[in-house]
Order: C-alpha cells, then sequence, then structure tokens
C-alpha cells in the first residue's frame, strides 16, 4: 500500500523553514522514503510569508500533496493563513510562548524556548524537525545519526547541540502520532534528489560547457550558483555580465572560440537575449540558452512559476531559422536534456533553448539515480584548418544537410570569416539575391534532420479516449492526476511533451488525432494547444489552465478533469 | 618577413572615397605587420557601422557581429581563449552609443585585448544623424535644431573608469596613429584608442583640416602616468586636440584576476570523462 503524507512548514522568511524541511527529507531519504518538497517564498529576504510543503511516500511522488496531515506554524499568521488546509485527523504544531492544546488538532510547543533550553536560539528548527519526526514514528535514533553526519564538520559542540534541541521537540510531541505506516531501517536506493536549477547546473558541466556569462534574475539565479562550487575542480568560468544581453553575446564569443558556453535567465532576461540568439542562428553559432520562466510580462511575479514562453520561445527574434526547444518535466530530465542541448546546438550549429519555471528550478525531488557521465564528448568543430588565397575556408559553404563544417579561428591558414550580416559561403557581407536565398534555404535545410532527433511526447493509456495533454513542469502533475482518475474508473491517458521545437507534425498528429484533448498548461490560453492547432491540425481543445503563480496540484486537475471529460 | 601588403583582400571595399576609414585600416594593417602578426594569427571582432565592416576588407579570422555588442563577443572569445590576439573595431555610435554599457564594463574587466574606436562624430551608415561624441548643437537632418545633448567625452570616461590604457589618434596622422596601435596591442589589459577621424559624406563641421589645425602629439614630456594630467587633456577640445597616449598605467589583467584563467585559457583544457564523473557524480 502506497502511504502518503504531506506536511507544510509556515512562517517568515528567514526563520529557517527550508533548513527544517531538508532536514526531514534527508531523514526520510535515510530510510529509502520519497520526498517532493517546494517552497513557496515571496520577492523579499526577511519577513512576509513563506512555506515550505513537503510530501512523503514510500513510493516515488513527482508532484506535490495539499491536503495536510501535518501543519508546523513558526508563527501565529502561519496558522491563520493554513489551518484550513489541514485535513480531518490532521495535526498543527504552533511556536508559542508555553506549551498546551486549543483543540484535539492543535498543539502549541514553544520551540525557541526549548531550544534556548537545549543550548542555542539557533536550534529552534532542529527542534521543530525533532517534533515533526516524533509524530511521524520515526525512532530518535534514525536522527541522530542523520544530525551527527549533518553537523560533524561544525564540530562536536555544535552535534550535541543539535542532538540535545532534536530530544526536546521529540519528547514535546511525544503522544501525537499520525499512523503513517512508514518503516524506518536504513535503507541503499540508488536515488538522487536535486532541484531542476541544481540539475541544470550538473547537466551543463556533464557536457563540458566551461562558460557561464550570467545576469541575476530569479529564478534562474539557482543554475549559475550552483555551478560555483565546481569552479575549484573543473576549468570553468562564471562571468557576471553587465546584462543580458551582454551575457548570451559572451556565450556566442566563446562559442566561437570553440569553448561551450550557456547563459540563463527567465522571461524578461530573455527578451534582451533575443537579439542575440538571431546572431547566433544568422551565424551559425552554436549556443544554449535556459530560461527559467516566471509569470507576467515586464517584471511580473519574481518568485512564482508560470509556463507562458513557450510560444515566445519557439518564436524570439526575427525572421526564420531553425532552432530547437526543450521542457524538461524533473530534475533528472532537466540533466539529461542539457547535455542533448549542448550535443545537438553544436551538431546543427542551431540556437538551443531550455525552458525551466521557477516550480521546477526549485522543487527538489526524489528520483531514480540514472545520471551519467560520458567518457569522451562528441565535438563537432572541424580539425583540419587549411586555406589559401585560392581556396579560402568557407565557413557557410553549400551543404545538402544545411550543416557547413564549423572551424576555430586561429587554429590553422583557413580563415574564420563570421558576420551577422547576410554573407556569402566565405562569410562576406553579400546582399546578392540568389545568395540570399541559398542561405535562407541552407540554414533550413538543417530541419529534417533536427526533426528526427526530436522525441514524441510520452503516452500514458495511448488508447484511452481522452488526453491530458501538457509540457515540461506538469509532467508529475498530470500523471498522478491521470492515475487517480483511472482509480475512479475514469478512462483518461496524457501526452507530455518535453522536446517541443521543432515539431515532428505527422508524430505529433497521430499521437493526438481523435481524442477529447485537456490542456493542462501554466499560462491564459493554452499555448501548447495553439501550437498543436497551427503544427498538428488539432481543431479544438479543452483547457485546464492556471495562471496565478502557484504550481498545479494533482486534486485540482483531478477535479477539473472531470468537469470535463465528456 | 610579413608587410602590410599581407593583409591586403580582394573583398570589394565600400566605404566613401576619401573616407578616415582608409587611413585607419592601413595603419592597422602597418601596426600588424610591424608586430609579424600572421594573418590567420590575428582575430577581428566589431560592430555595425561603417568602422564595423572593417574586418571584412583585410585578411583575418573575423566575427562582425551586433550594432554595440562588438565588446561583450570580443570578451566572450577572450574568456574563452586568451591565447588569441583579438582587435575590436567599432565606431563612435556602434561603441560609445548602442554599446554604452559594455564600454564601460570591458575597461573594468579589463580583458588583454584592444579596443579602436573610429570616431568621426556621426552616424555614417544611417546616414548623418548626431552620435554621443557629436558636438552639442550639431545640426543634422534629423537633429534640425541642433543635437540637444551635450558631447561625451569617452577618453575622460574610460579615465574615470579606470582604464589602463587610454590614447587619442588621427587618421590623417597614419604613422603616429600606428605607433599608438602597436603600443595598445603591447599594453597588458584593456587599451583604448579613440581615433577620430572625418566623415567626408556627413560630418561637415569636424572634418580632417579641422582635426589637423586642432591636433598636436603629445611629446616626450607628458608623463602617461599622471592620471589627473590625462583628465586634464581629455577634456581639451575646442581649440586643440592632443593625440597620443594620454595614459599608461600597468594594471592586472582580467585572465590574471580569475584562478581558472591564470594558467591556461579555457580552450586549451582537455575533456576528462574520469575527473568530471567523480566531480559531478560522486556527492550526489
Amino acid at each position: 500500500m502506497k502511504t502518503d503524507v504531506t506536511l507544510k512548514i509556515a512562517g517568515a522568511a528567514g526563520e529557517g523553514i527550508q533548513t527544517i524541511g531538508d532536514l526531514l527529507s534527508e531523514v526520510c531519504h535515510h530510510s529509502g522514503l520519497f520526498t517532493f518538497s517546494v517552497d513557496d517564498f515571496e520577492s523579499r529576504v526577511r519577513g512576509g510569508h513563506n512555506f515550505n510543503l513537503l510530501r512523503i511516500s514510500d513510493k516515488e511522488v513527482a508532484a506535490p500533496g495539499n491536503r495536510l496531515d501535518i501543519l508546523v506554524c513558526i508563527n501565529k499568521d502561519a496558522y491563520d493563513l493554513h489551518k484550513q488546509e489541514l485535513r480531518s485527523g490532521g495535526i498543527v504544531i504552533v511556536n508559542a510562548d508555553k506549551a498546551g492544546t486549543e483543540d484535539k488538532t492543535r498543539f502549541d510547543i514553544p520551540l525557541k524556548k526549548l531550544a534556548e533550553e537545549a543550548g542555542g536560539k539557533i536550534t529552534a528548527n532542529t527542534v521543530a524537525a525533532g517534533a515533526v519526526l516524533s509524530m511521524l514514528g520515526t525512532p530518535f535514533s534514525v536522527l541522530a545519526d542523520i544530525l551527527k553526519k549533518r553537523f560533524a564538520a561544525k564540530g562536536d559542540k555544535i552535534v550535541s547541540l543539535n542532538m540535545a534541541a532534536a530530544q526536546k521537540g521529540f519528547d514535546a510531541a511525544k503522544g501525537l502520532s499520525l499512523d503513517t505506516g512508514f518503516t524506518w531501517e536504513a535503507k541503499k536506493s540508488n536515488i538522487v534528489v536535486l532541484s531542476g536549477a541544481k540539475a541544470a547546473a550538473l547537466g551543463a558541466l556533464a557536457a563540458d560547457c566551461r562558460f557561464f556569462p550570467f545576469y541575476p534574475m530569479s529564478p534562474a539565479t539557482g543554475v549559475i550558483t550552483n555551478v560555483v562550487s565546481y569552479t575549484k575542480k573543473l576549468p570553468v568560468v562564471v562571468e557576471q555580465a553587465e546584462d543580458e544581453i551582454a551575457a548570451v553575446i559572451m556565450a556566442i564569443g566563446a562559442s566561437f572560440a570553440g569553448v561551450r558556453a550557456m547563459t540563463a535567465t527567465s522571461g524578461g532576461g530573455f527578451c534582451l537575449m533575443t537579439e542575440g540568439l538571431g546572431l547566433a542562428a544568422m551565424t551559425e553559432t552554436p549556443l544554449v540558452i535556459l530560461n527559467a520562466q516566471r509569470p507576467g510580462p515586464a517584471t511580473g511575479l519574481p518568485t512564482r512559476t508560470g509556463q507562458a514562453d513557450l510560444l515566445f520561445s519557439i518564436h524570439a527574434s526575427q525572421d526564420d531559422f531553425p532552432r530547437f526547444v526543450f521542457a524538461p518535466g524533473t530534475p533528472v530530465e532537466t540533466y539529461e536534456t542539457m547535455k542533448r542541448a549542448f550535443h545537438l546546438s553544436e551538431k546543427y550549429q542551431v540556437p538551443a533553448i531550455v525552458l525551466l519555471d521557477q516550480f521546477l528550478a526549485d522543487f527538489r525531488m526524489t528520483e531514480v539515480n540514472t545520471l551519467t557521465v560520458d567518457p569522451e564528448i562528441e565535438r563537432f568543430y572541424a580539425q583540419n584548418n587549411s586555406g589559401d588565397d585560392d581556396n579560402p575556408y568557407l565557413r557557410y559553404a553549400p551543404a545538402q544537410d544545411g550543416v557547413s563544417p564549423q572551424r576555430l579561428p586561429c587554429s590553422g591558414p583557413g580563415l574564420v570569416r563570421i558576420t551577422g550580416n547576410e554573407h556569402d559561403p566565405e562569410g562576406h557581407i553579400s546582399e546578392n539575391a540568389a545568395n540570399r536565398i541559398a542561405m535562407t534555404q541552407k540554414r533550413a535545410a538543417k530541419l529534417p534532420a533536427m526533426i528526427k532527433e526530436m522525441a514524441p511526447p510520452i503516452l500514458v493509456n495511448p488508447t484511452a479516449p481522452v488526453f491530458l495533454v501538457g509540457w515540461g513542469s506538469t509532467k508529475g502533475n498530470i500523471l498522478e492526476a491521470v492515475e487517480r482518475l483511472n482509480a475512479q474508473g475514469i478512462e483518461v491517458g496524457a501526452a507530455v511533451f518535453k522536446d517541443m521545437w521543432p515539431m515532428d507534425r505527422q508524430v505529433v498528429e497521430k499521437a493526438l488525432t481523435g481524442k477529447q484533448l485537456i490542456m493542462v498548461e501554466q499560462n491564459a490560453s493554452g499555448q501548447l494547444g495553439r501550437l498543436l492547432a497551427q503544427e498538428a491540425r488539432i481543431s479544438a481543445f479543452d483547457t485546464i489552465l492556471k495562471y496565478d503563480g502557484r504550481p498545479f496540484f494533482p486534486d485540482y486537475i483531478v477535479q477539473k478533469a472531470k468537469e470535463l471529460v465528456k | 618577413m610579413i608587410t602590410s601588403k599581407d593583409y591586403d583582400c580582394n573583398y570589394e571595399n565600400k566605404w566613401c572615397p576619401g573616407c578616415g576609414n582608409f587611413q585607419i585600416l592601413a595603419a592597422m594593417k602597418e601596426a600588424f605587420a610591424q608586430q609579424q602578426i600572421p594573418p590567420e594569427k590575428l582575430t577581428l571582432i566589431s560592430g555595425i557601422g561603417q568602422a564595423g565592416k572593417t574586418p571584412h576588407f583585410l585578411k583575418c579570422n573575423m566575427f562582425h557581429g551586433l550594432h554595440g555588442r562588438a565588446l561583450p563577443l570580443a570578451t566572450g572569445t577572450k574568456i574563452a581563449n586568451n591565447d588569441l590576439t583579438v582587435v575590436v573595431s567599432c565606431g563612435d555610435g556602434d561603441c560609445y552609443g548602442e554599446g554604452g554599457n559594455h564600454f564601460l564594463a570591458a575597461i573594468r574587466r579589463n580583458l588583454d585585448m584592444t579596443l579602436l574606436v573610429h570616431n568621426n562624430q556621426i552616424y555614417g551608415l544611417t546616414k548623418g544623424q548626431a552620435s554621443p561624441t557629436s558636438s552639442l548643437g550639431m545640426v543634422t537632418k534629423l537633429q534640425n535644431n541642433g543635437t540637444p545633448s551635450s558631447q561625451f567625452s569617452a577618453l575622460a570616461i574610460a579615465l574615470a573608469a579606470g582604464a589602463g590604457f587610454v590614447a587619442r589618434g588621427l587618421s590623417g596622422e597614419p604613422e603616429h596613429l600606428t605607433e599608438l596601435i602597436v603600443k595598445a596591442m603591447n599594453y597588458k589589459g584593456f587599451a583604448l584608442v579613440d581615433i577620430l577621424q572625418p566623415c567626408v559624406s556627413f560630418n561637415k563641421i569636424n572634418t580632417l583640416s579641422w582635426y589637423k589645425e586642432r591636433a598636436y602629439k603629445l611629446d616626450a614630456d607628458h608623463d602617461p602616468q599622471d592620471l589627473a594630467k590625462a583628465f586634464q587633456l581629455a577634456q581639451e577640445w575646442e581649440n586643440s586636440l592632443p593625440i597620443g597616449v594620454l595614459y599608461e598605467s600597468a594594471g592586472t589583467p582580467f585572465h590574471e584576476r580569475v584562478p581558472n584563467l591564470k594558467v591556461q585559457s579555457l580552450a586549451s583544457h582537455k575533456y576528462d570523462g574520469k575527473v568530471m564523473a567523480d566531480t559531478l557524480l560522486k556527492k550526489l
């Protein structure tokens, strides 16, 4: 049987809410349990209202839970805000001045006072974690082992301080038991717990990306800060650019010189990068851009989530040119996608855009560890760089598949000539009409092979008459909603896209024709639906759209789908 | 023995006859020849404008990029491979207007490269609008009441931003200009040479004779390490125009400030799958 517990830890920014969630997750992983942890925070560093939503299960979970079994309120506001989310039989812990109970569900525990008794106010988070684990039936020894490991580097004093604090919390919650059915023996399992941001950083590094020019912007900043610690061991440079325009152009410059480079941003920064995107396309210089989406034009909601840049990413910059657009659904998929993005961008000499969103960038999820590093990286720069006046190197030599050999500047007598103007095969400016047609066709000639690289959407219950259709980070939510609907006897399937563009029209049309399609997207117009209508002759679709800046929950999709299924 | 002829290229030059760019191009070739840099070991990066076209008119590796964006392009190229000899060619509108933010950032980064700004105080390619370096009140077809913005003093701003090498040349003094370009390229760090040049088509005020009447060469008495003096010289304009190296002071170039660039270039590292796997996956 699947056991599934959701708890929320809520309070102000700066109160260490994430720390509690992380500590609890670590204890769970030690015992082979799976977690899905998502943070909700405002665009501020201190104060306001934040929470960590932690789902614990003995089976893999890929979406957040929203019916609370346990609510931990670090301040009183949190209690007022979230008490109605508690399921019947759930338990609330409120950080109060003194211990007590108001009713059968609310228990006041003086976390700060207990922490002080244990020896330091700063351990209030450990007190809270102790209390929660006590309710989940975790033996104290399991928590003790994790604390020893976690604080070992900080010395015995800190370890014993935290042990004392944990014990205080553990004892304070004695008698408050939630019958979870979890077993707590240590279990070795091949799992990895990553955020999308960290996975993107690792994937880029694994692709031998060595240069990360970047302008800070939520929610993409985490991608680059995750790179920083690896610069000690790997030949990698992170450089804060003066703006997003410079960031993307620097990446193109590095790529011109043969070094893999990427930049990361969110929608507003990506707006500034569209000029560079066009330069990469026109000059056929490999480029990877990660866009961690957030809602709204302009500044929008900086720390919230959305999926409204799909059509923008596919169409950004003037004129027509081929590009790849990917939207991974989980952290492990993000890792693999980054590796592929670099490989394909260089293979076809086209830009590749990877779409994450705040939800995927920040949530932390237990997955089976399938991460690999390649023993060798396949590179596509030509090694032999010959050329002279009579036989110059032709950077844009005509090629049936559109891909002309790319060489590195100063790597031999062949001169590498590149321009963002329309150019002749040698790379000189050309306004010749026939050349313009030939070059446009050369660039477009890459498309058939690029389309073949694209994975079709993942299909669940392919014979079902109704499909929930989504892309990117909604994957886990959609798959869980399908499972629950099926359990209720409602026959639905799903199609989830990861490789967005270019689209294999035939494959998509074949997979989706004849179904009732319900688009599940985090934007206000059903952007994937509109794309399918344009590309794959999908004439009609229903929608479950959410654009409040908060992620989906499976419950929400189940409820809406029931209203829509014909 | 490399001579300036070795950089000649038969791609049709599209500048107006009499353009100051021809002399700048000649001085560039001469400067490269004097340093015996073979064309295949030279990388020119440029923006958009008449000056931006320069790399097409000589033999070199080149990336002719976007308006205003030559400096970030060169920055990425140099961070990737510091072994490349990178010279950036831009116009005044390109570098000081559209690319103003990049100009300031490039000075602060201090990558080891040379920026040549072909400064004719006017937009040429777009046919005669005021540029940041146009004199206040200059009348153009677009600014028909005279440009209402005051003149951008690139040299003073570069000095204020901490540039370690600031020079001014004049297209009509090609030998002197050649000398300046050689000095700039030998400087370890970011070197700016602002090159005054006439635009025969659109700037009827700042003509070659206008410049020649005012320009004077800084002589051996000038101490290029005197920042206050350099500021003073940078602000001379209406009646006299100092040309030469206004300021030169040794600094630490970018690749010596960044640990991973100190020893060898990013491009020169070999990929090692084992180290990569150990570094990325072991601790997860």
